[in-house]
């Protein structure tokens, strides 16, 4: 758990420092000095009449812990098999180090997959699995064996190194997996669904562990999940994708603060949506009247809207403050009464219905004891929010 | 009323008896006999008959030395019959139940008395000959003219063997009747039962074997008629068959049979009942059915095999008995030999010689 | 009621096989008589113990000893060895292709392409190999179609030769090859191929280093399938081999039909039985590895 916090430090040392010394900032993406690694432009891949991926272009930096994210059918698993060299774009090119990959058959690239079911040979001993690239390479038996120790040390798996795979547990498959995709030092390694076999305690102690073992190796990583919080977790940039487009591509957090569209608000964490239309009260300052007979919201927002467009507010549960009484000088507050309250332990959500019938949600942190809690069901509440909490999206 | 359920009993029983007494079952060779005659001889005699079928002696021998094969009727030949009947395997005929034994021919009889003395356990039914069935324009053309269709020689000599392999030549698959053929070629006696005159047949056939195309016993019947073959040591009726299916073809390919003037040899199959048949009043049945004079010769006018019927021969298509290929004459008759059954120890060798000749093992 | 069924296989074991091969093993001993059935010394319950013990002595492996002094049965055992081994290689050469492509068949058409597998066995046997009469005589299909398409002036001699009964054992035995192979190759996981491309191997070296070995159990398996019955083949060779074909089915056959002697007769098929039984014992341990390495 030690790694934990070094990693979860680096990951967010882009925000955390950004304003502290921005060329000491991980954020490759941000420098036009910087030449991608991986290049997609343009790529559109189609089976038959169904088109996988439509018409993307990314951009993918050296040493970047890169999450593919989506739900299953989005496309994120034939863009990673696209680089593997599995499936050939139908039209567009994909570039890796400056040279498109097209021709170049899935043995002779420099990338190295860890598969979703782990694929390990059940014929081969822990050691042979993971020597089998090297073998391929033709590497002098010495340095294979040099090379299956220090993978084996890497994973923990010394201890383990003769087994079968069906003599080993889950995750000390998915440990071999690793090492042996690994072993190759490939410039970049694909990662389809790495946890999604393992249980969820397992898998969080994993995530910290592939963050560890990326930070040592100092190899690219671009991961396949549709678990979002395992995206958030480990990747230093995320994709949201959705019906083979890329709906938004950013560090963690700002995915979360700042998504470019609903669809992204909406797939990231929970949100509350509140639909209306815009009035421009300043620069960059909005009023949406979003339910006749009430107040208008003010929200600002960067993004730029006409007077009279359709928006979108969305609200972190976290970010709206729940009180019996009308809050005075809030920029916006509602009213409404609580339908469902979930307890989580260190929070609560309180689902809140408003007179329009709009649920919101508020979220709050549980300081005193529950039976000191200071509402209940079927309360009366204000729920209340300043202009800058919510995010203003279009549509 | 008592005695109505006792009489109902009665008949049930009866009936049932009479059901299992309906059945007879003759286990004869293949293609032996004019299919009509089995649905008559059921419409005479109200008897079910069960009619199977097999092709060679030997599958028949092991079903009799097993015992229990339920056949009512069987048709060894006349080697083998004698050798089943003496592990007890037959049971003996009842003549008051065979009136048309009388017409049975004495000539042959006599000859198989010495497989069945008096023919206490057997009857003949049909006999022939071992000898040369070839294609009459197919040797001509691979030996001249003057081919010796009517001898041994044309198959046993290789100077006239390295001519017809070309056009293919086959042996029958039966060292008993082979080995005695070779045996009778080169002087000795066919039926020798002396391991060291039948061990003198191997040279004959070591001349001749690299221009044999095939052993086989009934595959030449075929192969004869499509004129893939011109030459096969055959039984007689066989070779008719194959002229006859040449005929109806109208191919082009004329058949015909030889008994080679050295000798050949004569065989008999012989109509017998096994001694645990089920129905013998049955088998009894059948047999006389066959001894009589007209359905015996309408066996013979279909399958071309000569009859042991003497009455039968007025019946007889004359085409058939003017033939001497399958009536042969005097003359030829006299050169006909039989041949006893070997026993255990000569049979083993005999059958590994043909082994040896074969396969070169 | 669990050990009824744990019995059952033993039972049947014991009905089908065991005592079977007691009976021909008890007629091995005994000698050739001409009498029904047609060896001695015999037997009979009612006779009693004293009798049972002159029976036992009279009992003895002259056969066997019969069966040494005779190059005839080594010989025929040894070809028939050959015959088998060469005829499993073929079958296996024309079975794994077929296995493969049925295992990476869409999943929709394998239940087809199994039933064409298994179709064949709904005609008899005998017939399908009188079949083959017809293709590979010298006037037959197989020569009739390659004079048409030029390939040969003269007809091919096939039938009657060991290349006919190679012919006949890979057709009439190659579901048996096949069914274990394709069992093997569709429990592949495909993503295994995919990690081996990606490690670094060609499609070809993937196959071999990935598919073979992981569908090895399925090759043994079909291989013994193979193996096992066609030692002893009879119907095959006796009607598509030539004079020349030696094989134990034919010499046993002959023992047993053309000598009438059962005793030597049963003493081939005695020998035949242990010489089988080392492959058979071999397949039973590939067998138990196999279900071991699943579980």
């Amino acid at each position: 758990m030690m790694g934990a916090g070094l990693f979860l430090s680096v990951i967010f040392s882009g925000d955390v420092m950004a304003s502290v010394a921005a060329n000491q900032v991980f954020a490759p993406w941000n420098d036009p000095k910087e030449t991608p690694l991986i290049e997609f432009r343009g790529v559109t891949k189609r089976f038959g009449d169904f088109t996988a991926i439509d018409d993307l272009s990314i951009n993918i930096y050296e040493k970047e812990f890169f999450a593919l994210l989506g739900p299953s059918g989005c496309g994120k698993t034939t863009m990673m098999r696209m680089l593997a060299g599995f499936e050939t774009p139908t039209e567009g090119e994909i570039i890796l180090a400056g040279q498109d990959i097209a021709p170049v058959p899935p043995n002779k690239r420099a990338v190295n997959m860890m598969f979703q079911s782990y694929a390990l040979f059940p014929h081969l001993s822990i050691e042979d699995n993971i020597a089998f690239g090297l073998k391929r390479e033709g590497m002098p038996k010495n340095d294979i064996a040099d090379r299956v120790a220090e993978m084996l040390r890497l994973t923990r798996l010394e201890k383990f190194a003769r087994r079968k795979p069906h003599q080993i547990s889950g995750g000390q498959k998915q440990r071999v997996a690793l090492a042996r995709s690994l072993a190759k030092a490939p410039k970049l390694l694909l990662l389809d669904e790495p946890l999604g076999a393992l249980d969820k305690k397992l898998r969080q102690d994993t995530q910290f562990e592939l963050m560890d073992i990326q930070e040592k190796t100092g190899t690219t990583f671009v991961i396949v999940t549709h678990d979002q919080e395992e995206a958030m977790t480990v990747a230093s940039r995320v994709a949201v994708m959705d019906h083979g487009k890329l709906m938004q591509v950013a560090t963690p957090d700002r995915l979360y603060e700042n998504p470019e569209n609903v669809y992204v608000a909406d797939f990231i964490g929970d949100v509350n949506l509140i639909e209306g239309t815009a009035r421009k009260t300043g620069e960059g300052s909005y009023e949406i009247n979003w339910c006749e007979r009430t107040p208008p919201l003010k929200s600002t927002s960067d993004t730029v809207l006409s007077s009279g467009q359709g928006c979108t507010i969305a609200i972190r549960p976290e970010k709206v403050s729940i009180s019996s009484e009308k809050p005075e000088e809030a920029d916006n507050a509602v009213q409404g009464k609580i339908i469902d309250i979930a307890y989580l332990g260190n929070l609560s959500t309180y689902h809140v219905k408003l007179a329009n019938g709009q649920m919101v949600k508020a979220q709050t942190a549980n300081t005193r004891r529950i039976s000191r809690r200071s509402f209940t069901w079927d309360d009366d509440v204000w729920l209340s929010w300043t202009a800058t909490a919510g995010v203003l999206l279009k549509g | 009323m008592k005695y109505t359920l006792l009489n109902a009993t009665a008949a049930l029983a009866l009936t049932a008896t009479g059901a299992l007494a309906q059945e007879v079952r003759v286990y004869n060779w293949s293609d032996y006999i004019d299919e009509d005659l089995l649905t008559q001889f059921e419409e005479e005699t109200g008897y079910d008959l069960i009619y199977d079928v097999f092709d060679s002696n030997e599958l028949l021998e092991t079903k009799m030395l097993a015992g229990g094969s339920g056949y009512d009727v069987v048709v060894p030949s006349a080697t083998f019959l004698q050798r089943q009947i003496s592990v007890g395997a037959f049971q003996p005929l009842d003549y008051d139940m065979l009136p048309n034994a009388s017409n049975l021919w004495d000539d042959i009889s006599d000859r198989t008395d010495q497989y069945d003395p008096d023919s206490e356990y057997s009857v003949n039914y049909m006999w022939g000959t071992t000898g040369i069935g070839y294609n009459i324009g197919k040797v001509e053309e691979a030996l001249g003219e003057d081919a010796p269709v009517d001898s041994w020689a044309l198959v046993f000599d290789p100077a006239n063997m390295a001519k017809l392999a070309e056009c293919g030549v086959y042996f029958l698959d039966a060292p008993t009747e082979m080995i005695p053929a070779a045996l009778n070629y080169i002087g000795e006696d066919p039926d020798s039962h002396d391991p060291e005159v039948i061990a003198k047949a191997e040279s004959v056939f070591a001349g001749v074997r690299p221009y044999i195309q095939k052993f086989h016993s009934s595959e030449y019947i075929n192969a004869l008629a499509n004129g893939d073959i011109c030459v096969a040591v055959g039984w007689s009726g066989d070779v008719f068959q194959a002229q006859y299916s040449a005929d109806e073809a109208d191919n082009g390919q004329e058949i015909d049979y030889s008994i080679p003037v050295e000798g050949a040899q004569m065989w008999f199959d012989q109509m017998a009942i096994p001694e645990d048949a089920p129905n013998p009043e049955g088998a009894h049945a059948f047999i006389n059915f066959i001894l009589d004079a007209e359905n015996s010769a309408a066996a013979t006018n279909y399958v071309w095999y000569a009859s042991g019927n003497f009455a039968a021969q007025q019946y007889i298509d004359p085409e058939i008995l003017d033939y001497p290929a399958v009536y042969p004459d005097e003359e030829t008759l006299a050169n006909l030999f039989t041949t006893r059954p070997y026993d255990a120890r000569v049979q083993r060798v005999v059958t590994r010689l043909w082994t040896k000749i074969k396969s070169g093992t | 009621m669990k050990r009824l069924l744990i019995a059952v296989p033993y039972f049947w074991l014991l009905a089908l096989f065991l005592v079977p091969f007691l009976i021909v093993f008890k007629i091995s001993l005994s000698d050739v008589a001409l009498a029904r059935p047609p060896y001695f010394p015999q037997w009979q319950f009612e006779e009693g113990w004293s009798a049972l013990t002159d029976y036992l002595r009279a009992l003895d492996f002259e056969n066997f000893w019969f069966l040494s002094t005779d190059d005839l049965y080594w010989k025929a055992y040894l070809s028939s060895l050959r015959i088998a081994v060469v005829a499993t290689f073929f079958t296996l050469l024309v079975g794994f292709p077929i296995a493969y492509g049925m295992a990476r068949a869409p999943l929709e058409w394998r239940p087809t392409l199994m039933m064409l597998v298994i179709l064949p066995f709904w005609t008899s046997f005998l017939i399908r190999v009188y079949a083959w009469i017809g293709i590979l005589s010298g006037e037959g299909y197989l020569n009739q179609f390659l004079m048409w398409l030029g390939v040969i002036q003269d007809p091919l001699i096939i039938l009657n030769t060991n290349v006919a009964v190679y012919i006949g054992i890979v057709y009439t035995y190659l579901p048996f090859m096949i069914l274990p192979i394709y069992s093997a190759l569709e429990k592949l996981d495909e993503s295994l191929l995919e990690a081996a491309e990606d490690l670094g191997c060609s499609r070809f070296t993937a196959f071999w280093l990935v598919t073979f070995p992981l569908s090895k159990q399925g090759i043994i398996a079909g291989c013994f399938l193979v193996f096992i019955p066609t030692i002893g083949e009879f119907v095959i060779p006796s009607l598509l081999g030539g004079s020349s074909t030696l094989m134990i089915g034919k010499v046993l056959w002959e023992e047993f039909f053309n000598n009438r002697d059962w005793p030597v007769a049963s003493a081939v098929a005695v020998v035949l039985l242990l010489i089988l039984i080392i492959p058979i014992i071999l397949f039973q341990r590939n067998e138990q590895k196999n279900r071991e390495a699943e579980g």
